[in-house]
């Protein structure tokens, strides 16, 4: 049975019975090698982390894109501050410039500040100026809360967002 | 028989096999694939996530039961893409006590010798491990497992894996095994240690593309709609096209 580590949310691995030594118990694919060492599937597995990793946080940085019927998608990063906010006010100056309709996806926020948020507001407004609709989908919990501490909430209509989300 | 049937499996309920089901076959139709999808499940969702909702039309349980004829109980529901639907007395199937081991056979030999022009056969099975689901894995050389990243999932496929290794035993043959991690939230460090555990026990069959959660995905089904009709746009249409994609070239994490 796979031991708890203190630190995994997992502890009992009900999968384990699987890499027992019985070959007709071991993982499914013909291109397995039963006999693999501990050591190997240990570093075989930080290496598939630390490439799943980067595809998550490369399609997080690059997912900034059209789509079809003229909307558009932006998805914030999960560190949103005062170093970063120049370059969201860009991306977020020419999305507002040429569509009708904004996504953004917070789904990935783990930190907010305040100049962000202002930003955000500042973006809404215009938008609502200008007959253009801005959409927050997905809200993490801290941004809901960061937005709901400085209430804000109701103005980013990011209630809503969260409403539809489980 | 088609040239691939996969049967779209896992004995956990909730965990997107009929989601993945509808929106992966329409993706693959989408491609240029020619498709055939059976609603396995008595409680009938996958022809109401194609927007076919009379519960009474007959279809599966007609082709199991009775002696209908498979190709008579096609219903068209996208270009390249057809259903059979699961019609009312499917569940009378896990009931059957008469026949032996040949009802685990009924799926199997209405789809031998038909469906040949089909690319794929894909069967959306029931979250039960009764009589249904032998069939599926009876008549299917390909399997699809639906994975949600929490513990309890975990626990339902170590359950279903010693499952298809008994049938494979049984059976005497290897089937192809894919998994998708669907209802995926990128926010949560579970998933990633779920995923981790997928990785493990499962190299190279984990297909790249996650399915994010999204609550779009829980509302096309009232539709009728498929996400990539209901928000063709949307991240969730994107994730289904590019699990399409992966399904297609074999292309895993």
């Amino acid at each position: 049975m796979a031991e708890k580590n203190e630190k995994d949310l997992i502890g009992f691995d009900p999968l384990a019975w699987m890499n027992d030594g019985d070959t007709e118990s071991s993982a499914q694919n013909d291109n397995v090698d039963t006999a693999h060492t501990v050591d190997t599937e240990q570093v075989a597995l930080a290496e598939q982390k630390e490439e799943l990793d980067t595809v998550i946080v490369t399609e997080a940085a690059i997912e900034s894109d059209l789509v079809e019927g003229g909307n558009s998608q932006l998805i914030l990063d999960s560190t949103l501050n005062i170093q970063n906010v120049s370059h969201l006010y860009e991306q977020l100056l020419v999305l507002l410039e040429g569509q009708d309709k904004i996504e953004i996806d917070a789904s990935s926020v783990v930190t907010v500040d305040t100049a962000t948020l202002q930003l955000l507001i500042v973006l809404k407004q215009s938008a609502v100026k200008l007959g253009k609709e801005i959409i927050f989908d997905f809200p993490s919990d801290k941004f809901i809360e960061s937005a709901e501490l400085l209430g804000l909430a109701e103005m980013l209509e990011i209630d809503q967002a969260a409403a539809g989300f489980f | 028989m088609a040239d691939r049937v996969v049967a779209i499996i896992n004995q956990k309920g909730g965990v997107g096999k009929t989601t993945t089901s509808t929106n992966l076959t329409h993706a693959l139709a989408k491609a240029g694939k020619k498709v055939t999808v059976i609603d396995l499940d008595p409680q009938g969702h996958l022809a109401v996530s194609f927007g076919v909702i009379n519960p009474n039309r007959p279809g599966l349980d007609e082709i199991m039961l009775g002696d209908a004829d498979i190709t008579k109980m096609l219903v068209p529901v996208r270009e390249n893409l057809q259903l059979i639907v699961a019609g009312p007395r499917l569940q009378q199937i896990e009931q059957l006590s008469d026949g032996g081991a040949k009802r685990g056979d009924l799926l199997r030999k209405a789809l031998h010798e038909n469906l040949n022009d089909q690319d794929f056969v894909f069967i959306d099975c029931p979250p039960s491990s009764g009589v249904l689901v032998a069939n599926a894995l009876f008549a299917a050389d390909e399997i699809l497992i639906p994975m949600t990243s929490d513990f309890l999932a975990l626990q339902g496929l170590s359950h279903m894996m010693g499952t298809i290794k008994r049938f494979e035993k049984v059976l005497n043959k290897k089937y192809k095994l894919s998994l998708v991690m669907s209802r995926y939230v990128t926010t949560r460090r579970i998933s990633k240690e779920v995923l981790s555990k997928m990785l493990k026990y499962f190299p190279n069959q984990v297909l790249f593309t996650v399915i994010r959660e999204t609550a779009l995905l829980a509302e096309c089904p009232s539709f009728g709609k498929t996400i990539l009709e209901y928000r063709p746009g949307s991240r969730s249409a994107r994730d289904f096209r590019s699990l399409a994609k992966d399904f297609l070239e074999g292309k895993v994490m």
